[in-house]
């Protein structure tokens, strides 16, 4: 299956720079594997700060290649291949990534096995975590030291696996992590962070990467990459030289003096730890061809079908609606906007015109929901009056795009300067199931009320996954309302059984689903109607 | 939510019950809200348009539920059928210049080509007499139903003045529906007694009405 071979710039799939500003940096953009976006190869790896980078999650090859193949162009639609298929099971519980660790010593050609498996993989949604990130903040001594060459880098208590770790857990869990940048020249950790997020497979490479007990328990498969000693002398002479400007005589005297007997005293013995023996690094394609089969295997234990699952599952009528449900009263000008938007004969111009409306009004009443505080105001006649202002002012918004988008409007028309994320997931035609493409959330989303934004739930499988990227966010459950025009019963239950603490509001509810999801009587596809790119 | 303001304010209720042509907007947490941010005196003018626009929306959302329609089905696009209403058509909005010319927008974001007459009233400061100087109306308005615009009522005298010219053009007093944002239990007595077929439609009866809102949404203070 095309999807299966496709890869794409993965920062794309899980990471992204943040400075310390408002948002995420704009290399988020890549995650669409758009065709559009192959002038900018380098995904996220654009720091000019810093010398040495590996925090990224694929090679700048398996990069290139993607772009195009992930578009599937047939006489009607564009189909893209490569988002993210469900991470979590029909009830929004998640399944572990699998977390693959590479150890070996310096210059052994970790970095090139990673970015082959990867390569070989043809999984999007990797993450390379890379420990050179985890080195620890050198004092004014230590910083002289490592001038004159005398700092041992390669000596366990040079990395903080306090951070590593609770870095790793967090991935393992599926949660964002802000992984630091460590900057080889000043020694020191930048203010910006880099953002991980969202990997069915981790690849965790270092010289001590099975150094720590609690580290290896958190790897599912270790691999150990065994490289001749001169071999390894040799790469690390011409990388040091001609890379970094360093001259001879220092490279040799902190070989011998440090990475040499760190070598022998602490990363050889980690051998035994190890899974498999990679001899040779990166030109051993026997051995990662037997790793990928492996990890393969593996993944398909894990995978799951959502939404067939989602709408059998729920799928009987006739339970009550949950407590949190949240149904417009239907008044009459409700059911006479519902009859424009759902008569197919009306035109764009008034459906879009009607849409509005009602979506004005799902919002306006989904701020009627959040909690608000007595408050006494001095009144221009002179008189108090008793009234109440929202306990809250921290709101954002998300939409879930494409549908999502068009409600996106309104709730700027309701709060000032309110702050709006987007959530892109799409519907893989092949194997009916959702995937996640884009996502770009407001910086402390964690603290917010967010009301999650999507015209049309029919399984409710869209707005389980942007949910649960929400909760893997630090989003608090409670804190989210998912809102939108018109739900399907089942959709209703999937979600409240889910996750049944989310708000869900809408203005009608709909009994059934069909075969291709749509709800009946329903709308049909309200992106498409919005948007004017429906065929015939 | 509801409960509190019902314990708050039970004035309304009572009105609701005594006079059954008036209605009062669905109060909530919001609604309040958008009341207090108005009543407040600190609010600033950006403020205070944006709040009164997103208050007068709802309370035209609301008046339109007033007005009459018809059941219908139509064919959705999956090709199901779907039990429906359509409103009738002859309505048309009238506002009283010149805080009714406020709401004049939020009824053309719902009903994009409506028409809508206008009605000049002055009134004299000392004595609250007011007398119509200026009207202009759709020529077939005697057939049509008619939103009637006006934010503040506190004595009721401009909202008389208006609906009376409205019945010299020979609007049924049934077919008026007046929209209404604050009015005083005064104003309500008043117009609910000259004029018992009228609808009412207002978010708030408070015995002090915000006189503020025309200088203030036109920024003329």
């Amino acid at each position: 299956m095309a999807a299966k071979i496709n890869i794409f710039d993965p920062p794309s799939s899980a990471s992204s720079e943040s400075d310390d500003g408002i948002d995420v940096g704009a290399e988020y953009l890549e995650i669409l594997p758009d065709a559009e976006i192959d002038g900018d190869k380098h995904g996220s790896q654009k720091s000019p700060k810093c010398r040495r980078q590996r925090t990224t999650s694929l090679s700048h090859q398996s990069a290139n290649k993607a772009t195009t193949e992930s578009v599937i162009r047939t006489t009607h639609r564009t189909i893209y291949t490569a988002g993210r298929p469900p991470w979590y099971n029909s009830e929004g519980q998640k399944v572990e990534p699998f977390v693959i660790g590479i150890c070996g010593g310096s210059a052994s050609g970790k970095t090139t096995v990673a970015e082959k498996i990867i390569e070989s993989l043809g999984v999007t949604w990797v993450t390379l975590l890379s420990m050179d990130s985890f080195y620890r903040v050198l004092n004014q001594k230590q910083h002289e030291e490592s001038h004159r060459n005398e700092y041992n880098f390669d000596h366990p208590d040079a990395f903080d696996f306090e951070i590593l770790i609770e870095t790793l857990k967090k991935l393992k869990e599926g949660r964002k992590v802000d992984v630091p940048i460590y900057n080889f020249v000043t020694h020191s950790r930048e203010s910006r962070t880099k953002t991980m997020y969202g990997a069915n497979v981790i690849i965790f490479e270092g010289i001590l990467a099975f150094y720590n007990k609690e580290v290896r328990e958190m790897l599912d498969m270790k691999i150990f990459v065994d490289t001749d000693a001169d071999v390894r002398l040799a790469r690390r002479l011409r990388r040091d030289i001609s890379q970094r400007g360093r001259d001879l005589e220092g490279v040799l005297k902190q070989y011998t003096s440090m990475v040499q007997p760190s070598f022998n005293h602490y990363i050889a013995p980690l051998m035994v730890h190890a899974d498999i023996i990679v001899p040779r690094g990166g030109e051993n394609l026997v051995a990662i061809q037997l790793i990928v089969q492996h990890v393969h295997t593996q993944l398909q234990l894990r995978g799951l079908k959502i939404r067939e699952e989602l709408a059998q599952a729920h799928a009987f009528s006739g339970q009550p609606l949950p407590d949190t449900v949240k149904l417009l009263p239907t008044t009459p000008q409700i059911r006479g906007l519902h009859t424009f938007i759902r008569n197919k004969a009306t035109t764009r111009d008034e459906f879009i015109f009607y849409s509005k409306r009602l979506i004005r009004l799902v919002i306006e009443y989904t701020l009627s929901l959040m909690k608000f505080n007595e408050t006494i105001v001095e009144t221009p006649q002179g008189v108090l009056y008793k009234g109440k202002r929202m306990a809250t002012d921290k709101i954002c918004g998300v939409s879930i795009l494409r549908a999502g988008e068009t409600m996106e409007q309104a709730v700027c028309d309701v709060c000032k300067d309110i702050r709006i994320g987007k959530i892109l997931i799409q519907t893989n035609l092949q194997t009916g199931e959702p995937e996640l493409y884009y996502l770009r959330l407001p910086k402390d989303i964690k603290d917010y009320k967010v009301i999650l934004m999507d015209a049309t739930v029919a399984t409710g499988a869209a707005a389980l996954m942007a949910i649960r990227v929400l909760l893997d966010h630090d989003v608090q459950e409670r804190n989210i309302l998912i809102v939108s025009l018109l739900m399907a019963e089942s959709g209703v239950h999937s979600i409240a059984y889910a996750f049944p603490n989310v708000q869900i509001v809408t203005t009608a509810i709909d009994p059934e689903i069909n075969e291709k999801f749509y709800v009946l009587p329903g709308i049909g596809n309200f992106g498409d109607r919005y948007f004017g790119t429906e065929y015939s | 939510m509801t409960s509190d303001n019902v314990k708050v304010e039970p004035l309304e209720n009572n009105y609701c019950k005594e006079y059954k042509r008036l209605r009062l907007l669905q109060a909530n947490d919001q609604t309040k809200e958008l009341q207090t941010i108005l009543r407040d005196k600190n609010t600033t003018r950006s403020d205070f348009k944006f709040y009164a626009d997103r208050l007068i929306r709802l309370v035209i959302e609301e008046s339109l539920n007033q007005l009459p329609f018809t059941d219908c089905k139509v064919i959705t696009p999956t090709g199901a059928t779907y039990d429906g209403l359509k409103y009738k058509s002859g309505n048309c909005g009238v506002s009283i210049i010149r805080s009714g010319e406020a709401m004049e927008q939020g009824l053309r974001d719902c009903c994009r080509s409506i028409r809508i007459g206008k009605i000049l009233v002055e009134s004299d400061f000392e004595t609250h007499d007011a007398r119509v100087v200026y009207a202009r109306f759709p020529e077939d308005i005697a057939q049509r139903n008619v939103l009637l615009m006006y934010p503040i009522m506190s004595t009721g005298n401009t909202v008389s003045q208006s609906v009376n010219v409205l019945k010299e053009h020979g609007v049924k007093e049934e077919c008026i529906i007046l929209s209404n944002l604050f009015c005083t239990p005064a104003a309500v007595e008043t117009i609910c007694t000259s004029y018992p077929k009228l609808q009412i439609l207002t978010s708030e009866i408070h015995p002090v009405a915000p006189n503020h809102f025309g200088q203030k949404y036109f920024g003329t203070d």
